[in-house]
This record gives C-alpha cells, sequence and structure tokens, in this order.
C-alpha cells in the first residue's frame, strides 16, 4: 500500500505497517533531541480525552524524535499514527517509556514490537508513579508545607514547590536518559530473533489491555428491582456474580466488533455518551 | 471586586493548565490559597485558608485515572470565600467541596468533547503534519485555561449564592449521565488498540490480564511481571533456534494473518 495515497478511505489500522520503506538504521538521537522531548513532555495531557487519553500528547511529545529518525515520509506518518492510539501512563514517568521507545524507534525495530513494548510499559509504570508521587512524595511534600503555612510562615509554600519539583523534574530528565540508553543496550541483544520478540512483546502488550479492561473502564449499574419483597442490585447480585467487570469486557468487544464491521470511533464515542445520558435519565447507572 | 475577580479568574486558568500540564504543582491549595490572599490583600489568611484546603485535598489525587473533586477550583473558590466572608478556613472547606465537584463534571464534558479531536489528529498523523498535531495539542490548555477563568471568575464576581444558583439549574442527571460516559469511554480506546494488537493466538494471554484484575484485583504491574514470566517461558520453548531462520527485519508478519477472517 503506498503511503502517498491518504484519503478518508484509506481504513487507519492497514495504514499502520509492520516494516518500513527505509529500514536504514542510523544514530541521529543527541542529548538535545532528548532533553527537547523532555519539555514536550510536560504537555502529555493536553490532549487528554477519554477515548485514548494521552494519546495526542504522548506522539506530540515524540515528533522531535520521529522526525529525525524517519526520514521517509511515509514512514514518519505510520509511525505518527501508530503512537495515536490509546496510551496513558503515570504523567511523571512517561519519559522513561519515551527514552526506551525512541530508542527502539531508530534502530527502525518492527511496529508491532515497539507497541508491544510501549502497551507493556505504560500500565505497569502507572502503578507505579501513583504510588511514588500521589501517595508518597506529594503527601509528604504537601505536609510540610501545610505545617508551615498553618502558622502563617511565608516559607511554606515555596518549600512545597522546591522540594516537590526538585524530584519532579530530577525524574523527568534522568528517566528519559536512562531510558534511552537502556533502550539502545537492550536492543543490541535483542536484535537476533526479532520475531519471537515480537511475540514475546505482544503476549505481555495484550495481557496488560486485558488488565487495563477490568481496571479502567468503569461500566457498573446502579438499578435495583423488587424481587417479590426482596431489592436487588442488579450489579451486585446478578451480574458480579456470573463475572466482576463482565460489562466493561463486553462493551469493548462489542465496540472491537464494530470497529471490524468498519463502523468509526466516532460513532462509538457518540453512542457511548448516548448510553451515559440515557441510562442515567432512566435510572440504570 | 473586578479586577480581583479578574486576577483570581486568570490565577485559576494558569494553575488550572498546569493541574494537567506541567505539573509544577502551583495548583494546590498550598500555593493557590496564598496568591488567591495576596490578590485579595489578606497574605496570611490565605496560607492557612491554603494550608488547611491542601490536607483536605491530600488524600483526593488522580489515583488510576479516576478524577476526584477539583482541587484547582476548591482551592481557590475556598479560600478566597474564606477571605471575602471572614469565615474560618475550615467553613471554607463545606463551600468549596460543592463548586470543587460541580467543576469536575464540567472537566469530564470537556475531555469526553476532546475525543473527536483525537480523529483530525489522526489524519494529520497519516498526512505527516506534525504542526498541525502541535496545535492541536496546544489548544488543550487554552481551552483548559478558559474553563478555569470563567469558573472561578463568575462566583467571585457574583457572589457565592447566584453562582450555586446557577449550578443548581444543571439537571443532575445530565451531569452524572457525562460522567457515566466518561467512564465508559476508555473501551473505545482499548477497542481500537485491540483492532491493531488482536490476534486469536494471543486470546489466552488477553483473558490471563482480565482474570488477574478482573477477580483477583491485582495491580497492572503484578499483572505485567506475570506476562513477562509468561512470554519469557515462551521464548524459550520456542526453541533457542535464530540462527535457522535467517531474519530480516521485514515481511514476518504473515503467520498472524488469518485473524482478519475473524
Amino acid at each position: 500500500m503506498a503511503s502517498k495515497e491518504i484519503t478518508t478511505t484509506v481504513n487507519k489500522e492497514d495504514f499502520i505497517k509492520n516494516t518500513y520503506n527505509d529500514p536504514t538504521i542510523e544514530k541521529v538521537i543527541t542529548k538535545k533531541d532528548l532533553n527537547k522531548m523532555v519539555w514536550r513532555s510536560l504537555l502529555l495531557q493536553a490532549s487528554f480525552n477519554y477515548e485514548r487519553m494521552q494519546g495526542g500528547g504522548w506522539t506530540f511529545g515524540l515528533i522531535p524524535g520521529l522526525k529525525k529518525i524517519h526520514k521517509d515520509e511515509g514512514d514518519l506518518s505510520v509511525a505518527l499514527l501508530d503512537h495515536m492510539q490509546f496510551f496513558n501512563t503515570h504523567p511523571f514517568l512517561v519519559t522513561f517509556v519515551q527514552g526506551i521507545i525512541i530508542a527502539m524507534e531508530e534502530n527502525k525495530e518492527d511496529r508491532a514490537t515497539i507497541r508491544g513494548i510501549k502497551v507493556a510499559l505504560m500500565g505497569p509504570l502507572g502503578g507505579i508513579g501513583d504510588a511514588m508521587f500521589w501517595l508518597t512524595l506529594l503527601p509528604i511534600a504537601g505536609g510540610i508545607g501545610a505545617s508551615l503555612s498553618s502558622q502563617g510562615n511565608v516559607a511554606g509554600p515555596i518549600i512545597f514547590l522546591i522540594a516537590f519539583n526538585i524530584v519532579h523534574f530530577g525524574l523527568r530528565f534522568f528517566l528519559m536518559h536512562y531510558g534511552y540508553n537502556t533502550g539502545t543496550k537492550a536492543i543490541s541483544s535483542l536484535k537476533e530473533g526479532t520475531k519471537k520478540i515480537s511475540r514475546a512483546a505482544s503476549i505481555v502488550g495484550l495481557a496488560v489491555v486485558g488488565a487495563l479492561v477490568a481496571s479502567y473502564v468503569n461500566f457498573k449499574l446502579g438499578l435495583v428491582i423488587q424481587a417479590g419483597e426482596i431489592p436487588v442490585n442488579i450489579q451486585e447480585g446478578v451480574i458480579d456474580q456470573i463475572m466482576p467487570k463482565l460489562l466493561p469486557l463486553a462493551y469493548t468487544f462489542f465496540c472491537y466488533w464494530l470497529l471490524k464491521k468498519g463502523k468509526s470511533p466516532l460513532t462509538l464515542i457518540g453512542m457511548t455518551v448516548l448510553i451515559g445520558l440515557l441510562g442515567s435519565l432512566v435510572g440504570l447507572f | 471586586m473586578f479586577i480581583q475577580a479578574l486576577l483570581i479568574g486568570l490565577w485559576a486558568g494558569i494553575a488550572g493548565i498546569d493541574q494537567f500540564n506541567g505539573l509544577t504543582h502551583i495548583h494546590r491549595p498550598i500555593v493557590t490559597g496564598a496568591v488567591v490572599g495576596l490578590i485579595l490583600g489578606d497574605f496570611t489568611t490565605g496560607l492557612i485558608a491554603g494550608a488547611t484546603l491542601e490536607l483536605v485535598w491530600a488524600g483526593m489525587v488522580p489515583l488510576a485515572g479516576a478524577q476526584p473533586p477539583n482541587v484547582v477550583i476548591g482551592g481557590i473558590i475556598g479560600t478566597a470565600f474564606a477571605i471575602l466572608s471572614g469565615q474560618a478556613p475550615e467553613v471554607a472547606v463545606g463551600i468549596a467541596v460543592p463548586f470543587a465537584v460541580a467543576g469536575q463534571a464540567l472537566i469530564t464534558l470537556l475531555f469526553t468533547a476532546y475525543s473527536p479531536i483525537m480523529h483530525k489528529m489522526d489524519t494529520y498523523a497519516m498526512e505527516g503534519n506534525t504542526k498541525a498535531i502541535d496545535r492541536l495539542n496546544y489548544m488543550g490548555p487554552l481551552f483548559l485555561f478558559i474553563f478555569f477563568f470563567i469558573i472561578s471568575f463568575l462566583p467571585i464576581y457574583f457572589g457565592a449564592e447566584q453562582a450555586a444558583g446557577i449550578v443548581g439549574l444543571l439537571p443532575a442527571w445530565l451531569i452524572s449521565g457525562l460522567g457515566v460516559a466518561g467512564g465508559i469511554m476508555p473501551a473505545v480506546g482499548f477497542a481500537m488498540l485491540l483492532k491493531i494488537m488482536f490476534k486469536w493466538s494471543y486470546a489466552p494471554f488477553f483473558a490471563m490480564g482480565f482474570v488477574a484484575a478482573a477477580y483477583l484485583n491485582l495491580p497492572i504491574l503484578a499483572v505485567a511481571i506475570l506476562a513477562v514470566a509468561i512470554a519469557g517461558y515462551d521464548y524459550m520453548s520456542q526453541g533457542n533456534t535464530p540462527k535457522a531462520t535467517p531474519v530480516v527485519a521485514s515481511g514476518i508478519d504473515e503467520e498472524e494473518d488469518y485473524s482478519d477472517g475473524i
């Protein structure tokens, strides 16, 4: 498929190929590029939305690197579209994934492997980041600052900001370079047996997506019906007994099926909003 | 009052951007409270109210993507009312929380409304138009700024009672329905990811990940470690014969194409 044929009729999923027009490997990423991508990582959530979450901002962050690596226009388009898909990780730890992925892009790994590693990394880092930042650093820095502030001490907000951001920015820059170096080192040993690596990455990726469907899709009914005298909570009493997270799983595969049928994602978004509003109007949730 | 409300609105806009982009945490009540105190000419009360609200919001953090009552709106409106009404900072909490909850519902709406933009981005990606992707990504913070400006300026300029009346006009089913839709929406994103990644030969691993999270409530990291272990076993049990198949980095996807028929 010629990558030049850009019409709306081209199926987005078919557009993403696994190979490159220009497979030559060249080391082009400098420390300066990595730092530039760290600054861009600050806008990871700028186009945040419920469909792809950080997908747009993630792609935005990679752009300087991708442009330098993929000199072939077709390759660049495929890489951009591939990264534009669902992405969500902890906003402070994202540079680690960025570093690894940019190293893999530079080495022109096949797209399925890059995608697999990306998806496999994003979920676990989300959990680690929550624990590190929201449950550790923020309460500590906030607690120290608040104890000073509550006595009317100006140092409260200042110490809070300094303590928080030394750790915050220190980690952002460190993780980008660390991720990139890890990526380049690991890749040279991965080079043989690309197919097997790709399979391994897909296994981890799909297992993580399975877990993400169960943890991120929030689809619960709040309906209570009267079975004779006894009120029955449909969610807890019936659905959860059949299978917990049955609705998220079923709805995800329903969307998957509709996509395969050729329905556009926009239709699915509209449908989802409608379900939320109508369901809430009739008291389903 | 107009100038002060304007300044608070501008500050709320900046803090609102920081909550999602930059994340230097100038959006936390401990900082926003002090700045609002400065704007309203009572720095000490601002500091103290900020500290109180900071501790209230200490546990309300965005875990696993779930959004708590909005911390920017809570911190700024709470502190402003504490200073303007002369009430104790603890009372400010009671005023701040309903606004923060309503604000979060509207942010849910904003994040839902931004979903279609992704398809514009897809088109630009296919055209290789990185400048246009950049532009769309810069637009998000702009919307956040406008949103936070309006939602902080109005209640402070017009006073709490009128603003609370407007919040009350939104029907409850509308706000909760948008929240529900926002909760379900990631399913669409996952379905698109599956359309690219899913092969029937990988279905068992998807099932494993799902069961581990849904039944065993394992965190994602635990699922990933399990999956790495399984993938490692799978990798080694395939026989270590990379030499037998000279690997060319292209055209290696044939074996999995049969999934398209299903």
